[in-house]
């Protein structure tokens, strides 16, 4: 039987770095709070058939209570069009789908920091903010 | 119960792989030198340690009478123990070149390496039987412009 590769894009994302800061003392699990993500994105190395990005996260809560920092990398494996549309936006307002990935593999260190910190969770969707 | 056939031996084949720059040639090219010296060493240290275990016998202790012709193929029924040395034996005998041919290669790639090359080209390789054979230095594909990325996000429910 001919082997068919499968058509799937494989993203492996590692944790390198992480700051957690606890800014006010009036911060409490169950505060009301927004966060607002800073993302960051670069190119490490690359290769037909993969790519591998240094990412850097950092979310800040509104009012400030908290701040949490990660940065780390991000590997993609597949061809050349499927890593195109691993860092591609599909348009201005949502983000490409390796950063969705990374805020997906992260989410749960930052919640659980976040309980230990006693400052509120972040949400676990993203929106982009208009310019 | 103990294999009487040791299996060894790497997945060879011919093919084209696409290189963004000489050095990822030159790494991949290492790597694979390294994985066939592996295989070679651990096939031969099979045969060796036969040999000197059956001491002064010398080659027929690797050699097996069973072959039988079997269709397009050779086919041992009677005496796998010596078959499968046998098999281990010519894989040695014909890793021997593929080593030399690609550490020759290793060797001499600089002067590929110190050829003008414009720095947008990049590379595709010929591997033929596991040799690095052919090298294509491209400048209608080149290498996508340095990603980067940076957004501001909020996060939500």
């Amino acid at each position: 039987m001919p082997y068919e590769r499968e058509d799937v894009l494989e993203i492996t994302v590692v944790i390198e770095d992480v700051d957690a800061a606890r800014l006010s003392e009036k911060a409490t699990e169950n505060a009301t709070s927004n966060y607002s993500l800073n993302v960051s994105l670069a190119e490490r190395d690359r290769n037909p058939d993969h790519l591998v990005l240094s990412y850097s996260l950092e979310l800040t809560s509104q009012p400030a209570m908290a701040k949490f920092k990660v940065s780390g990398s991000a590997t993609l494996k597949g061809t050349k069009d499927e890593i195109r549309g691993g860092i591609s936006a599909p348009d201005d307002n949502r983000p490409p789908p390796v950063l969705l990935e990374i805020y997906e593999r992260i989410y749960s260190t930052i919640y659980l920091l976040a309980g230990a910190l006693k400052v509120p969770h972040p949400m676990p969707n993203l929106l982009k903010k208009s310019s | 119960m103990e294999r009487v056939i040791q299996e060894t031996g790497t997945n060879l084949y011919s093919g084209i792989l696409r290189f963004y720059s000489l050095n990822d040639v030159r790494k991949y090219m290492k790597e694979l030198l390294e994985r066939y010296q592996r295989d070679y060493d651990r096939s031969s240290n099979v045969i060796g340690s036969l040999l000197r275990t059956e001491g002064g016998k010398g080659m027929e202790v690797i050699m097996s009478k069973g072959w039988a012709k079997v269709g397009a193929m050779f086919v041992d029924a009677t005496d796998p123990e010596k078959g499968g040395m046998e098999l281990t034996f010519q894989l040695v005998t014909e890793m021997k070149p593929r080593i030399s041919k690609t550490e020759e290669v290793l060797k001499t790639f600089e002067s590929v390496e110190s050829l003008p090359i414009p720095n947008e080209a990049t590379f595709v390789l010929y591997l033929h039987s596991g040799i690095p054979e052919r090298l294509v230095i491209d400048t209608t594909e080149t290498k996508p412009e340095a990603y980067a990325y940076k957004g501001d996000y909020i996060t939500i429910d």
